[in-house]
């Protein structure tokens, strides 16, 4: 029989597909080749260095408009007041007996207006520190080694600025670099500071423009500024790169005792501080705005605007990589950059239905409510002195962190929380986010809210999960009691 | 990097899955059952379906989160389970054990 000239049987397929499979075998092969050439896990002690921590595809998700709201007026933030730090500096001085009349013209009127923020404020200087203190002598050692761990975390603290931008933010007029180094293009410009910014340590890189409404209206004491007079946004503040750092993820999970902030701000304040040196270095203007409390602006509107997440119910960025488990930093600067677009992966609606942050809460500052008009942007509402207040009304270290801690998007990076985060960034109808949130209350339980409070204050200094091994102080020490 | 996020463990999986279905065609030649187009396709979804159910149980132990794993295994375990037996009827696997 005469074979026809294109008579395809199973043996033909057969090999077909067997020559196909071994083109294809042989080409992911060498792909496979170069990618272990390239794997960031290769470059042993740097691994995180090389920029594959920020890993989610944010092209996708890029929007034109923040997605925050603008739907008013605006106002700028007066830190002497509305930043808890500014506030509680100036309380200071409050004298019993002379009530409101011994504290200062701005915070005499900011308490007029806001009288239950004075009741919370002073709450902690009567109650809560004197509890803690009373509270730590009997239960504290349980977390000598969590004390430990942050106090070491943070003993690497760059020296901030004392003066005002106009003297600290330029090259070294004796031995700096005074006329500005010539640049190619803004976009190369834009990846070798990202690139910087990996070096120097940094998870997660993003750039924008500086919109003024975020800059202070009154500084920060301690920032080289007059904080009296109203805080001019200087000229050179154009662009802002904006950095973030984890913090370390079993400890963080043991929230609110035995995480700490100070690792993560370390490491970013490092980061920023080194990237502002480096812009410097090539002739621009520069200055690091860095935890703890040296900013000159509020960070996470900046956060948006260069692309890195969205704000939450809980009023923190959420990132796509790292959850809100992260702190970041900001550096100001002049050096003309190609800017990143805000991105929209979902999180607003999520935000809405899901309210597990709120509900596990202790001082019940996070909102169930809806968004409010907060200086002229739609926002969730945070009750800023509640939540200062439960920073020392448990043990362990000072803080809480749990509202990240239980955030679902504060998961680490493995298969199964990055397939969750796909499905809730790809879901235009939201039905998948109610079932994603039930499958987190009910699969990864929490304690009772109010369980988180010290002893003392009706808790039972729970935390969300247990310590890592190494912070258990009772597997180290021979503990005697009253020793923390 | 360890063994088990290695390329070479997924190579290896990927030879284990092959030799699998080289087993499971012939142990079903041997007994003179055919599938059509769909039943391969519900068996390669019930097959995703349990490896997805035991990757589960695996990372919540090794994330530190023995309830997560507890349930997984519990809710879709039994999913896994009972959508097995089903499909081992309908695709009449029972009938010629033995032959």
């Amino acid at each position: 029989m005469k074979k026809k000239p294109f008579d395809f049987n199973r043996r033909s397929f057969l090999k077909a597909t067997g020559a196909a499979s071994a083109a294809l075998g042989g080409a992911g092969l060498g792909l496979f080749g170069v990618q272990s050439g390239r794997d960031p896990m290769s470059y042993s002690g740097a691994e995180n260095l090389q920029g594959a921590t920020q890993h989610f595809n944010r092209k996708k998700y890029q929007v034109d408009s923040p997605t925050y709201e603008k739907v008013g007026e605006t106002s700028r933030i007066d830190a002497r007041t509305e930043v808890i730090f500014g506030r509680m500096g100036r309380l200071r001085h409050w004298n019993e007996e002379k009530g409101l009349e011994s504290l200062d013209p701005v915070t005499r009127k900011y308490y007029e207006v806001h009288p239950e923020d004075l009741e919370l404020d002073l709450y902690l200087r009567k109650a809560i520190f004197p509890n803690r203190r009373k509270d730590n002598a009997e239960y504290g050692d349980e977390f000598i080694l969590a004390e430990a761990w942050s106090h070491a975390m943070g003993a690497v603290w760059p020296q901030g600025y004392n003066t005002p931008p106009a003297e600290s933010d330029f090259p070294h007029p004796r031995y700096g670099r005074q006329t500005p180094l010539e640049l190619q293009d803004p976009g190369k410009t834009a990846k070798l500071i990202k690139k910087m910014a990996h070096e120097f340590g940094s998870t997660l890189v993003g750039i924008c423009k500086l919109n003024p409404d975020w800059v202070y209206r009154h500084a920060m004491p301690g920032r080289g500024f007059d904080v009296e007079a109203p805080l001019e946004v200087p000229k050179h503040w154009e662009y802002a790169i904006a950095v973030g750092t984890p913090m370390e993820w079993d400890p963080f999970y043991a929230n609110p005792n035995y995480g700490t902030s100070h690792d993560a701000y370390a490491k970013s304040r490092i980061v920023a501080f080194r990237l502002a040196a480096f812009i410097k270095e090539l002739g621009y203007a520069a200055r690091a705005h860095t935890p703890g409390t040296d900013y000159d602006l509020a960070v996470p509107p900046i956060l948006i605007d260069a692309g890195l997440g969205e704000q939450g119910r809980h009023s923190v960025v959420i990132t796509p990589e790292l959850g809100s488990n992260f702190r970041p930093a900001i550096v100001t600067t002049n050096i003309p950059m190609a800017v990143d677009k805000p991105i929209d992966f979902g999180v607003q609606d999520f935000c809405k239905t899901c309210k597990i942050c709120a509900e596990q809460c202790p001082s019940g500052a996070i909102t169930t409510g809806d968004k409010e008009v907060i200086r002229g942007y739609k926002r969730y509402q945070l009750d800023i002195s509640k939540c200062h207040n439960f920073w020392y009304s448990n043990l362990g270290n000072i803080g809480c962190r749990l509202c990240v801690a239980v955030c679902p998007y504060s998961r680490k990076s493995n298969w199964l929380h990055k397939t969750a985060l796909q499905v809730t960034a790809n879901d235009p109808t939201g039905l998948t986010h109610a079932g994603l949130t039930g499958l987190q209350k009910r699969f990864y339980p929490a304690p009772n809210a109010q369980d988180y409070y010290m002893p003392s204050l009706g808790g039972k200094n729970a935390s969300y999960r247990k310590p890592p091994w190494w912070l258990r102080t009772r597997d180290f020490i021979k503990l005697k009691g009253g020793q923390s | 990097m360890t063994f088990f996020n290695s390329g070479l463990f997924w190579f290896i999986e990927g030879v284990l899955t092959c030799l699998s279905v080289v087993g499971f065609k012939l142990w079903m030649d041997d007994r003179g059952v055919k599938l059509c187009w769909w039943k391969w396709a519900l068996t390669v979804l019930w097959t995703g379906f349990t490896a997805f159910v035991i990757a589960f149980v695996g990372v919540n132990i090794g994330d530190g989160e023995p309830q997560a794993a507890r349930l997984g295994a519990l809710i879709f375990g039994v999913l896994a389970m009972v959508s097995g037996a089903v499909l081992w009827r309908l695709l009449n696997l029972n009938s010629n054990i033995g032959k």
